[in-house]
């Protein structure tokens, strides 16, 4: 069962002083399973985050179409919660109020809504910092309370654009851990992107690849473990997968850099 | 859906979010609430006491000389008192109340100034902020106004406005409007775009993304603006009172040069520079209230 549907879809820009439009994406056909944990690989500039927008609603395809559950995306809404790299919590509300946010959004009654929150903060682990204000807490707490303000209004979708990106290898490798917990508790659907392959392969049931700019999906990828018992990472599986993403995903950046040095040149 | 929040609400028995000693927050994140140990804490009410002193001795230095040199008769008594003559002359004006009538009129005028400011100028630094259409139409005049010293304008309010209370409020008004318009436009137009985007994915509409993000953001930048504001009621309203005034401080420090009571003329400049002080220090209190949660 398809939870994302997307056929076709492509995005240009018209850029400034430029007579012609950028073409960011082009012809993206994907389909993401109700419940799945898929992730996203691609080169720098190659549209992830663009295709997250269109996803998330926030900005509309220049052709093709989206849909959701069967229906045409057509705007931002509560079934869908976005997290982003750089956490985006308001820097005026607490650790709680920031959970609140969407739930008021959501038009929760208030006291439903402070238990609401409190519980997805300690479901994330910082029970204790309800009032902290996010300038004082560290970018993994931080990024914590993000996951938990998207957990809270209990969307069917999570969109997670590079969210761990920003934080050390110890936080990253917690807050992985974390979130596939998370995952198997809530059975939401994730669409997880980010440039670590690593991460991808840990994370993600099945991998998406994308082309260089305009991305396209290249490939996608089953990951299976027997079991994920132990050193996941350390398994002679995880490097097999590794290796052949990788190999995917080298051409690709070359095409990249290639079109880097065209543009500037 | 009533089914699905059923179930994400469902209590957890192990939460998969220990905190671990990595992402706990920076030590200097927040250096003021750690506790301290008794003894740190009176070395530390030493060390203010100390740094209090190290900034009042400039003050402290500037007032000695002041006593001193015209003692000493390096500078001539008539036209700089001692500042023991002044604090006299400043008493016997509080003794007889004329002190307290010229700060009460000139408070008025600048809090009434102030005040209109503050009501009449966010609402519309908001709209121009938020409405590109509206930015686009104003800012051109704004700018020409902008260049244009609200002291060389004084004149023009007295002429269209007389000599009354009307025209040196509007005057106060007028002073006090620009910090605040120009800090309530940036304000607005600075608030992280991310922050937008966050609250836009999760559905909020044109108005609602005003009150509950760009307002609350912009909160600390038009403070700013409130304080300088208020800085200028009442530096420029001196000038207003000295033309055609009948009250306040600014006419009694013209008042007493003209008719040659140079202490009490500097008791005027002491009170005002006193009152300038005390009004910043209150704001810059509100302010710090208001913007704990800016880190910058
Ligand atoms: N609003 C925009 N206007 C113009 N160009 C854009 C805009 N957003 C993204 N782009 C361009 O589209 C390309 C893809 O961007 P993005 O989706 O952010 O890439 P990724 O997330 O894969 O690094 C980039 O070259 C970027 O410069
Ligand atoms: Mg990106």
């Amino acid at each position: 069962m398809n939870k994302i549907t997307i056929r076709g879809v492509g995005k240009t820009f018209r850029v400034r002083g430029e007579g012609r439009p950028f073409a960011a994406l082009s012809g993206i056909d994907l389909d993401v399973r109700a419940g799945e944990f898929l992730t996203l690989v691609g080169p720098s500039g190659c549209g992830k985050s663009t295709l997250l927008d269109l996803i998330a609603g926030l900005t509309a395809p220049t052709s093709g179409t989206l849909h959701l559950d069967g229906r045409p995306i057509n705007g931002p809404g509560l079934d869908r919660g976005v997290v982003f790299q750089q956490y985006a919590l308001f820097p005026w509300r607490t650790a709680l109020g920031n959970i609140e946010f969407g739930l008021e959004a959501k038009a929760v009654p208030g006291k439903e809504r402070a238990e609401r929150a409190r519980h997805f903060l300690e479901l994330v682990g910082l029970g204790g910092f309800a009032d902290r204000y996010p300038h004082e807490l560290s970018g993994g707490m931080r990024q914590r309370v993000a996951i938990a303000r998207s957990l809270a209004f209990d969307p069917e979708v999570l969109l997670m654009d590079e969210p761990f990106a920003a934080l050390d290898a110890q936080t990253r490798e917690s807050l992985q851990e974390e979130l596939l917990s998370i995952w198997e508790k809530t059975g939401k659907t994730i669409v997880f992107i980010t440039h670590g392959i690593d991460e991808a392969v840990y994370l993600g049931q099945r991998v998406a690849i994308m082309t260089s700019r305009p991305g396209r999906i290249k490939q996608i990828i089953d990951v299976a473990f027997d079991s994920r018992a132990g050193d996941l990472r350390a398994e002679p599986r995880f490097g097999e997968y590794r290796h052949h993403i990788w190999t995917l995903l080298r051409d690709e950046v070359a095409a990249a850099r290639r079109d880097e040095v065209l543009s500037v040149g | 859906m009533a089914d699905n929040q059923g179930t994400a609400l469902a209590p957890v028995e192990e939460f998969p979010g220990d905190v671990h000693w990595y992402d706990l927050p920076d030590d200097d994140a927040d250096p003021e609430e750690a506790d301290e140990p008794s003894d740190t804490r009176f070395r530390r009410i030493l060390r203010k006491t100390r740094s209090l002193l190290g900034r009042s001795a400039a003050v402290a230095l500037l007032l000695a000389i002041w006593e001193i040199l015209p003692r000493t008769g390096i500078v001539d008594r008539v036209f700089l008192p001692p500042l023991s003559e002044v604090v006299g002359a400043g008493y016997d004006l509080i003794v007889s109340g004329e002190l307290g009538e010229h700060v009460g009129a000139s408070l008025g005028r600048s809090l009434a100034g102030f005040v209109l400011a503050i009501v009449t100028v966010i609402p519309l630094g908001l709209l121009i902020g938020w409405y590109q259409p509206v930015a686009d139409f104003l800012t051109p005049l704004l700018e020409l106004f902008r260049n244009t010293s609200a002291v060389a304008l004084l004149p023009v309010f007295t002429l269209i406005l007389g000599l009354g209370e009307t025209a040196k409020i509007t005057f106060v008004l007028y002073a006090c409007a620009w910090p605040i318009l120009l800090n309530t436009i940036s304000g607005v137009k600075t608030v992280d775009p991310l922050l937008i985007k966050s609250a836009r994915s999760m559905g909020l509409g044109p108005l609602r993304l005003f009150q509950k993000v760009i307002l609350p953001a912009a909160v600390p930048t038009i403070f700013t603006g409130i304080r300088l504001a208020g800085a200028y009621s009442i530096l420029v309203l001196l000038f207003a009172e000295m033309v055609g005034a009948k009250a306040g401080l600014g006419y009694l420090i013209n008042a007493a040069q003209f008719n040659f009571r140079i202490p009490d003329m500097y008791a005027g400049i002491l009170t005002i520079s006193l009152l300038g002080l005390l009004f910043n220090q209150l704001l810059v209190t509100l302010e710090r209230r208001f913007s704990t949660w800016r880190t910058t």
